[in-house]
């Protein structure tokens, strides 16, 4: 179909004069109106002109170069190419910069560079906890300590589990309110060896949060943990084979900032996380009191 | 800086709390029962924590239906291809009938 005006069209080009030339060559591209316009007209010189010319016509067409008529048609058209290369290159360019920051971000937290750190569900996947087949198990002694402003009794149900790595495995704590009044408490842990840490997570337990036991209540306390698989590609943890995870129990007191802490000394509270050989920094607020 | 070293001294120094945090206290006792079954399953099989699995899904499964737990999908908490006990081997247990499914 575009044949048919293609004819036509080279020859209303020829025929006419430079300008008409190309503004009506500009043009056409641009209007179907024109086209139906000049096309009744191209038509009845199509019926005029001989065979002849239509060949030439033909063979024309073939060379791109004859397309345009003047040299300016030429550069303009190159011209726009040129253009239309240009700014496609400078909106990629752009959109590449603004996906640059994303996609650096999603580098970093794939592979840890530049020290991202692992956060999100990286450890708890459904995927590492399953347990490890045919290695050597894992004995867990289970330690409760209190501190002696809490008058609860606090005791583990069971003395030892032996686990596999990548196990989740359910333990228990028992602690009784042996007072008259309700007293909030709050625990910390702390695993033992050192070397093994790292690698003990729990799923859920209760220790951070404050506790509250009414006067005279028992309650059963779960512990849900496993030992990251990772433990059997650790050289330093190649021999270890039983671990003590420690409990102690505080009494619960609001900080200046609202927040409940352990109501015993810095030394102590350090003590049972395990950081008691440890010089510590004092802290911002006794830094400040000093001042 | 955190190229090249080994990955004990970084992380071990970090007290990384719970992944779900903490259990709400069980006041009333209501779980009480599955923990005592998980208990003696404990005691039975010298302490191996593989043997009692599906007795620790049972009793996570109390809390999470008395609302002492948020409901989660098993494979989340590593529980995914442990079969639950059935109602009736409850009582088999309770006899002091191990179950024994390592």
């Amino acid at each position: 179909m575009s044949l048919r005006f293609a004819r036509p069209f080279a020859q209303t080009a020829r025929l006419a004069s430079y300008r008409y030339a190309n503004f009506s060559s500009s043009l056409l591209c641009r209007s179907n109106f024109h086209n139906a316009f000049t096309s009744t007209r191209v038509r009845r010189m199509a019926t005029e002109t001989p065979k002849g010319t239509t060949a030439a016509s033909g063979a024309t067409r073939s060379v791109p170069s004859q397309q345009f008529r003047t040299r300016e048609e030429m550069y303009r058209a190159k011209n726009r190419t040129l253009l239309m290369y240009t700014s496609a290159v400078i909106i990629v360019a752009v959109g590449v910069t603004y996906a640059a920051v994303p996609l650096y971000r999603m580098f970093c937290a794939a592979t840890g560079f530049a020290g991202t750190p692992n956060v999100g569900t990286g450890r708890f996947d459904p995927e590492r906890l399953v347990p490890v087949e045919n290695v050597k198990r894992i004995k867990v002694h289970f330690n409760a300590d209190r501190s002696d402003q809490l008058p609860w009794s606090f005791k583990p149900q069971q003395k030892t589990i032996s686990v596999l790595p990548g196990e989740t495995s359910l333990a228990f704590y028992t602690a009784k309110n042996k007072s008259d009044k309700d007293i909030i408490g709050i625990a910390t842990y702390n695993v033992t060896p050192d070397r093994i840490a790292p690698y003990f997570s729990k799923v859920e337990c209760f220790c951070f949060e404050e506790q509250k036991l009414l006067a005279g209540e028992e309650v059963d306390m779960p512990l849900l943990f496993f030992i990251d698989k990772d433990v059997l590609e650790d050289p330093s943890c190649r021999n270890v084979d039983s671990v003590v995870l420690s409990y102690t129990f505080f009494r619960a007191r609001r900080n200046k900032q609202g927040m409940l802490e352990p109501d015993a000394e810095e030394s102590v509270v350090q003590n049972s996380l395990g950081f008691g050989g440890y010089e510590n920094a004092p802290k911002v607020e006794e830094r400040e009191e000093k001042r | 800086m955190s190229f090249g070293r080994p990955p004990s001294i970084n992380a071990g120094f970090k007290v990384t709390p719970p992944d779900r945090g903490s259990f709400p206290l069980d006041h009333y006792a209501e779980c009480k029962e599955q923990m005592t079954i998980y208990m003696n399953c404990l005691r039975e099989n010298s302490s191996t924590s593989s043997a009692c699995r599906d007795l620790s899904k049972q009793y996570l499964d109390c809390r999470m239906q008395k609302g002492l737990m948020e409901k989660d999908e098993w494979r989340n908490l590593g529980l995914a291809n442990v079969d639950k006990p059935g109602g009736a081997t409850e009582s088999k247990t309770t006899l002091g009938v191990g179950k024994n499914n390592g």
